[in-house]
């Protein structure tokens, strides 16, 4: 509590106070390690930047030491006295507030009435002082720079303003330990810089901030040291100024691209899906590209660069506003999914449980779902055909399970993933768009659909490869595009593409990158 | 492990088929339970005279469950069965006092509750209202709008032969109990054999999915009420039959024993997962329940309580099934 106004620079680790200490933090889930033997320290009064690539275990850190997960070995000491995080609440009671990625509030409450949330004075029955709920709030949003009405709703308030309002939150909570999850992402920068601003003041009394971030540069202002984390594990905790953008880059991919990815030789025809000036206002601007027919195109960038947005657009889920399709050089109107199966489109998509599987119904029928003509030859269905259908499916596709009839939600993830891309196979699409189609897959089964990735294009199918896996991305994908923020900032030849320019391109710096626009 | 491991039809398909229809076998011991019980106290239970009772009674709730088992699946519901009954009945009762031909009179009913299932279709799958409110809507309207237009008095209209027919008795059998057992047969072809059917399934299972695997979701959630708008027709044709007059506050409650017996027929209310056979044995079960009662002469404010009580045991025991055969509920 003692750092005051001395800059962090000038001070040996020693003599400075450690608020919290995590010891071997591992998580796992589903058996799946996502949190490898993480030690930490965190001092009392330093804004420290957490950095690594999408699913690099640093959210999942945040969310043990926040009591959102509960670690599977480790230890946590505040102020050297050992911790247990069992819940949010928990965290709080201990000072330790974390702002969430998206904000999570109760949009038909009022925002002075969601700043007082979570709030105990003990009291179940206590009444609630309302004059004084208000003036506090006024006086938090003030403290922010923010004119608003805090008796306004939370709903209809733009994704920044909520944003600014959980920040609020985590003022008023006296925390020792705020943590801020990708905080900037809907900030305009003259928020950010408002925002930058209370964090100095925050570390100047002494607390400490976690900053979670994509951006180098945002790190690089405000943050006095930065932890990268890879694969799981911690790789380094330096001193922000001690690195530079390129080796901070290094140390969060600085990996092997591994050999194992076959790489199907392929001829590549003609344009069969082009795609000119694709727009939807708030998602992304001005996409244009094209896909020859037996090439993979890989589309890389961070999570909510957009990426999702455009495959839902092509295949008419949440149509573009403005921009044109065309199908084997024909300009195609895609208003519905139908449209596009109808135009020989398939899309699996990014979340199997949501959009993906019918978790009550049988494999067999999850398999046919998209082609009932084909099981119904005359109308009607034909259960023994429809079963034959599956089965052959199941044994080409390698599916594991113990019977057809079996409900598809009691499959592994692996295996439901196959399915649903037996599904599409079946509509014998001419362009495929995968979205992370390897997502929550083992490895072994991962080599699996690498190998059925590259036969389909070698069969003549062009394919949209969506993936924030690097090496799969830049092992399967003949032209990598990397989009960032909306809008496309890379477009890479295979030889070209390596995952430091791909980092680079899908990294948002604001003025640097922005128009080197695709040249497809 | 690389390898696939496809069991043929065997052992692990047999059990398979067996855990899949527990929640049937389940049904069927109830009601040969109930049977058992009511048989031993009430000695007119097991009359051929009671059996027809008992079929005729559950042609009412039976032909509105057939559709509600398709509009649950599809993960929806519709609580405005028992008002539009009522208030078709009523109307095509004013129509045959006219004198509207009966022909005429029928179809026009049946028109109007295909209308009247399409708006509910259409404020659920256009306009975004729950189905549980727009239904809701329709079932405070049309009973106010018959009791209403009738001043809670009975519409009378002369006599005809041919709905006295409808009314009565075929080789022994109520018609509206043929008429059900003819329903069941369509309905359990349109679910399993048609792509209609697998879409209502597919739509209820996941409808994210289900649009993107190119169903018109917007399509089949208008046309689930649409059915169940027909089959509020029927259902009134029969109850006018039988009445021999249209009366605003006829089928008082029918959206609960319809509702009841799909659900204790094992159709999951959070939708996807449901089958016709199922909704068979639980109109069965709901109808024995409330004949059985009757009959043995038990407070009918009490049979109320003892009703409930079967039911919420029934989907109990439901649940106790489905989670030892595997499946999460």
């Amino acid at each position: 509590m003692s750092a005051s106004t001395q800059s962090i620079g000038g001070q040996s680790a020693a003599d400075r106070a450690i608020l919290l200490s995590a010891r071997g933090i591992t998580k796992q889930f589903a058996g799946v390690e996502v949190l490898r033997d993480v030690d930490l320290d965190l001092y009392a009064g330093e804004i420290h930047a957490l950095l690594g690539e999408n699913g690099a275990g640093k959210s999942t850190f945040a969310k043990i030491v926040a009591g959102v997960h509960r670690p599977s070995r480790g230890v946590l000491l505040l102020n050297n006295a050992r911790i247990e995080v069992l819940s949010p609440l928990a965290a709080q009671k201990l000072g330790i507030t974390l702002i969430h990625q998206e904000p999570i509030s109760f949009p038909d409450l009022s925002i002075s009435e969601n700043l007082a949330l979570g709030r105990d004075d003990g009291k179940p029955l206590g009444r609630v002082r309302w004059a004084e709920l208000k003036r506090e709030a006024n006086s938090l949003m003030a403290q922010l720079g923010i004119m608003i009405d805090v008796t306004r709703p939370m709903r209809g308030l733009s994704i920044a303003d909520q944003q600014m309002v959980e920040i609020a939150r985590a003022l008023a909570s006296e925390s020792k330990l705020i943590i801020m999850d990708e905080p900037t992402a809907p900030l305009t920068p003259k928020e950010v810089e408002t925002l930058f601003g209370i964090s100095r003041q925050l570390r100047n009394e002494g607390r400490s901030i976690v900053f979670i971030s994509h951006r180098l540069e945002e790190v690089r202002a405000l943050c006095d040291r930065v932890t990268i984390f890879r694969d799981g594990n911690k790789i380094a905790t330096e001193e922000t100024k001690n690195l530079t953008d390129a080796e901070i880059i290094r140390l969060m991919i600085g990996r092997e691209v591994k050999g194992y990815i076959p790489k199907h030789k392929t001829t590549v025809g003609e344009v069969a899906l082009a795609v000119e000036g694709l727009t939807l206002p708030g998602r992304f601007e001005n996409i244009s590209f094209e896909i020859r027919k037996g090439e993979i195109v890989g589309l890389g960038g961070l999570v909510g660069a957009g990426r999702t947005d455009v495959a839902r657009a092509i295949f008419g889920v949440a149509p573009a506003a403005s921009g044109t399709i065309a199908v084997n050089g024909q300009v195609v109107e895609i208003r519905e999914p139908a449209d596009a199966v109808a135009q020989g489109l398939a899309f699996v998509p990014e979340d199997r449980a949501v959009a993906g599987i019918f978790r009550t119904l049988p494999v067999s029928q999850n398999i046919t779902a998209a082609v009932p003509e084909m099981i119904a030859p005359k109308g009607f269905i034909r259960h023994g055909l429809e079963r034959t259908i599956a089965l052959d499916s199941v044994k080409k596709m390698m599916i594991r399970l113990v019977s057809p009839r079996q409900p598809i939600g009691e499959l592994s993830g692996g295996n439901q993933q196959k399915a649903i891309l037996a599904r599409w196979l079946l509509t014998d699409p001419k362009i495929l768009i995968l979205d992370e189609p390897t997502r929550g897959v083992d490895i072994g089964v991962k080599a699996e659909f690498y190998e059925m990735i590259g036969a389909l294009a070698a069969s003549g199918r062009a394919i949209l490869l969506i993936s924030s896996e690097l090496p799969e991305l830049l092992a399967l994908s003949d032209r990598v595009l990397v989009m960032s923020e909306g809008q496309l900032t890379g477009d890479f030849a295979r030889g070209d593409a390596t995952e430091e320019s791909v980092m680079h391109a899908a990294v948002p710096r604001r003025k640097v990158v922005g128009d080197a626009q695709a040249a497809a | 492990m690389s390898v696939p491991t496809v069991s043929p039809r065997g052992v692990a398909e047999t059990r398979r088929m067996l855990a899949g229809h527990m929640n049937e076998l389940g049904l069927l011991a109830i009601i040969v339970i109930l049977y058992g019980v009511f048989g031993a106290l009430s000695p007119g239970f097991l009359s051929a005279n009671n059996q027809v009772n008992i079929l005729r009674d559950g042609a009412t709730i039976g032909i509105a469950a057939w559709a509600q088992t398709l509009v649950i699946v599809a993960g929806e519901i519709d609580i405005s069965v028992g008002p539009m009954v009522a208030f078709i009945a009523v109307i095509m009762a004013f129509l045959m006092k006219v004198p509207v031909p009966l022909p005429f009179a029928l179809i026009g009913g049946v028109v109007l509750g295909l209308c009247l299932g399409s708006l509910a279709g259409v404020l659920r799958a256009i306009f975004s209202v729950p189905s549980f409110v727009a239904t809701l809507g329709l079932w405070s309207a049309l009973r106010g709008l018959a009791l209403f237009m009738t001043n809670a008095l009975p519409v009378t209209f002369d006599d005809n032969d041919t709905l006295d027919w409808i009314g009565d008795n075929v080789f022994g059998l109520p018609v509206s109990a043929v008429v059900m057992v003819i329903l069941f047969g369509v309905f359990v072809f349109v679910s399993r054999k048609t792509a209609f059917g697998r879409s209502v399934y597919a739509v209820g299972g996941n409808a994210n999915a289900a649009h993107l695997c190119g169903i018109n979701v917007t399509r089949i959630r208008i046309l689930v009420f649409a059915i169940s708008g027909l089959m509020a027709a029927i259902t009134a044709i029969m109850l006018l039959a039988r009445l021999g007059s249209g009366n605003a506050g006829a089928a008082s409650g029918l959206e609960f024993d319809v509702i009841a017996a799909v659900v204790v027929g094992g159709t999951s209310l959070s939708g996807g997962r449901g089958s016709m056979l199922g909704t068979l044995l639980g109109v069965l079960t709901i109808t024995v329940i409330g004949d059985g009662l009757v009959l043995y002469g038990i407070n009918s404010f009490v049979q109320d309580v003892v009703r409930g009580v079967i039911i919420v045991v029934a989907v109990l025991l439901n649940v106790a099934a489905s989670r030892r055969s595997g499946r999460h509920v």
